[in-house]
């Protein structure tokens, strides 16, 4: 059995949902691919846990029912303090997955957690994805250089593998990509279409539903669509910056913008582009008329459309919920754990 | 096997602490691996259903009650994840009032989540290696919110997962009954008693022969005992009779339970205490077994009606020793109904006779007299 040594770094929702399925799941991970992940640290913003012979599956579930910050209580493996240093030597770890939250403002913690990771010679996974949409061409060149994996397959479209589809399209030119990227302000749209609520009371209801943050900005500026329009960007290497994506407030909606659309025999949809062709790229709502796959995409649904010079392609799947993401994130350690290098 | 623990024995932190004792005592000192379905503390989802509608008042008595719970069992990281819980409660009930379903299903779901985070406490404190598992991430259902049907299929691939570590560690794993998620992603409620359920489904599902569901009676009687104290245990039922029961209001049985019983996986279902699970349901019952089994009262206006429920009473030896002895006893009796398909039948009598006639039939029915 090929054993793999993880850190995870950041321990909110995907982190936990990481665990429990990492534990649950482990069985039919070995017995299918003959690879067998062990967590030999938990990170997160108070402490950390570590054993460098890897945490037992009961661990790994109790460690997933800690309160929130609460690492550092996970006795006899608990430390007090953060030293990401301290757990690469003590436990020697092979991979690294990055589930801080992200920070679009400096990257950070992820961007140094990344780099120090790298330039230790281990591998990367991350959820997090500021550190990809802002700084993808620094990162992705040290991981050349290093011979190391960064994937990060989960920052965008969590519960489908848009990612892995862009990668593999070698040949073709990507001429176009459009989507629904964002589950909090779609919920928030279809709310307002189906049950014609107006804007702050759909958006307080996906709050209390805890699918929007209490600061819902991220979301509803198009941020965070706008960083995973830049991630996506960077994979078909036609790299945008993240302040270069034009932004139009999800809030400057109406519900009477709703229902003169709906009554023209539209949908409004907050789409984020990519024009490959035009140079532009942008994320605002838009009116897409009813017979459109997008005007079907509801909830927390995601989709996107990519155009490429050979022809259309359509992805529908789940937002990054914790659990979904979560898989993301271990298809992404599996893969590593079956072509990384071992050192003997 | 499934063990489903009602909300009626779990009323304090004693309670789960009891309840822990005897999981430990029954079936993991008997080798046995249970999955434990858990409910909310008597009373938590009416009281939430409160404040659903913004009471804060009541929100604050949830609070209390769990807080208090977890204090007394210890640990400062479970006071912590109870305060977790109830603040996230706390912002939804501030931010928002509606009566929205999904929402409503949504606030509900933190009573039995709560109670299965003090029940995994009380476990491991017995030194039984306890885990939670999120029912969300498990039941999946339709989308009607307030009384979500089981999509057996999805339910049964989220399963699967499961699977491994029960079967070969020693893990108990303790999941909210009640509590499921749509296949669009939220989070449903699966009506009165759903708890029963969950614990058939995921038995049925997962082909587990036994199903103990622990209450706080020692099984099924064969009559209301605050109407006759004399009312006895019923041994052995069909899920036939249980359902016909269930449709005559006997308390303790839930109809939705037997669904997947019937249709997945014939699990055997043991009803009853820790003390006694007096009341054994499987899917059929032999020939020796057939009989009456219950009897329950019913008014309907100015008059009453008593169902007789058991396998066989709608036949016509049945039915023609019934006549006689309605005729011994002297009852008037407005009209007999019962059909060949039907595990029951019914007697119809003035209002103000019912309850003698209850009394005299159960005498002769189950009291060997």
């Amino acid at each position: 059995m090929n054993t793999t040594k993880i850190v995870i770094v950041g321990f909110g929702n995907v982190g936990r949902a990481f665990a429990r399925t990492l534990a649950l799941k482990r069985k039919i991970i070995e017995n299918k691919y003959a690879v067998s992940p062990v967590v030999v640290g938990v990170v997160d913003s108070k402490g950390m846990a570590v054993k460098s012979e890897g945490f037992t599956d009961y661990e790994l579930l109790k460690l997933s029912e800690l309160p929130r910050s609460g690492v550092n209580m996970f006795s006899p493996y608990a430390r007090s303090y953060v030293d990401l240093n301290y757990v690469y030597d003590v436990a020697q770890p092979d991979i690294h997955v990055e589930l801080t939250p992200s920070n679009y403002e400096t990257g950070e913690p992820g961007v140094s957690n990344i780099l120090l990771a790298l330039n230790r010679g281990i591998h990367v996974v991350t959820a997090n994805k500021a550190p990809i949409a802002l700084k993808y061409e620094e990162l992705t060149s040290i991981a050349k250089k290093k011979s190391l994996y960064l994937k990060f397959r989960s920052t965008v479209m969590g519960g489908s593998p848009l990612i892995d589809t862009l990668l593999s399209l070698k040949s073709e030119d990507v001429e176009r990509i459009d989507g629904i990227l964002n589950a909090t302000t779609n919920y928030i749209l279809t709310e307002m279409h189906d049950k014609l609520m107006d804007f702050n009371d759909a958006l307080r209801k996906a709050q209390s539903l805890g699918i929007a943050e209490a600061n819902p900005s991220l979301d509803v500026d198009g941020l965070d669509a706008a960083a995973k329009l830049t991630i996506l960007s960077h994979v078909i290497g036609y790299s945008v910056k993240l302040g270069d994506v034009r932004r139009e407030s999800l809030s400057n909606v109406g519900l009477r913008n709703v229902i003169e659309a709906v009554k023209e025999g539209y949908v409004i949809k907050y789409i984020a582009s990519l024009d490959v062709i035009r140079r532009e790229a942008f994320v605002k709502a838009v009116k897409i008329p009813r017979s459109d796959l997008f005007a079907q995409v509801n909830g927390v649904m995601n989709a996107v459309k990519i155009k490429t010079d050979t022809g259309d392609l359509f992805l529908m799947g789940k937002g990054g919920g914790g659990l979904e993401t979560a898989h993301s994130v271990l298809d992404d350690v599996v893969t590593v754990a079956l072509n990384m290098k071992r050192v003997v | 096997m499934v063990v489903k623990i009602g909300g009626s024995l779990l009323r304090k932190a004693s309670d789960y602490v009891y309840a822990a004792e005897n999981i430990k005592r029954l079936f993991i000192e008997n080798n046995r691996r249970p999955i434990i379905v858990i409910s909310a503390s008597k009373g938590v989802t009416d009281t939430l259903i409160q404040v659903a509608m913004g009471s804060k008042d009541k929100l604050i008595e949830i609070e209390d009650k769990y807080l208090d719970m977890a204090h007394e069992l210890g640990s400062a990281r479970l006071i912590q994840r109870v305060r977790e819980e109830i603040s996230r409660l706390r912002k939804i009930v501030e931010n928002i009032q509606s009566t929205d379903p999904s929402l409503t299903d949504y606030i509900l779901s933190h009573g039995e989540k709560l109670s299965k985070i003090i029940m995994v406490n009380a476990l491991e404190l017995q030194g039984v290696n306890a885990f939670e598992l999120n029912a969300v991430d498990l039941v999946i259902t339709n989308n009607k919110h307030g009384d979500a049907v089981i999509d057996y299929p999805a339910t049964s691939i989220a399963l699967e997962k499961i699977y491994h570590i029960i079967k070969e560690r020693r893990y108990v794993p303790v999941l909210e009954g009640f509590i499921g998620r749509s296949v669009e992603g939220y989070v449903t409620t699966l009506g009165r008693g759903g708890s029963d359920y969950t614990a058939t489904a995921i038995a049925a599902l997962l082909r587990v022969d036994r199903v103990y569901l622990v209450t706080d009676v020692d099984g099924i009687m064969t009559c209301d005992p605050d109407l006759i104290p004399s009312a006895k245990l019923v041994k052995y039922m069909s899920y036939m009779e249980a359902l016909e029961a269930a449709m005559y209001g006997v308390k303790g049985i839930n109809p939705k339970a037997f669904d997947p019983l019937e249709k997945i996986y014939g699990s055997n279902v043991y009803v009853g205490s820790w003390k006694l699970f007096g009341t054994f349901i499987s899917k059929r019952i032999n020939e020796a077994q057939r009989g009456p089994k219950l009897i329950v009262i019913k008014d309907t206006g100015d008059s009453s009606y008593i169902a007789i429920v058991g396998e066989g009473v709608s036949r016509t030896r049945f039915l023609r020793n019934l006549i006689s002895i309605i005729d011994d006893l002297g009852i008037e009796v407005n009209g007999i109904q019962s059909h060949v398909h039907r595990p029951s039948l019914i007697v119809y009598v003035n209002r103000e006779q019912g309850i003698k006639a209850l009394k005299q039939l159960h005498r002769i029915l189950f009291e060997g007299d």
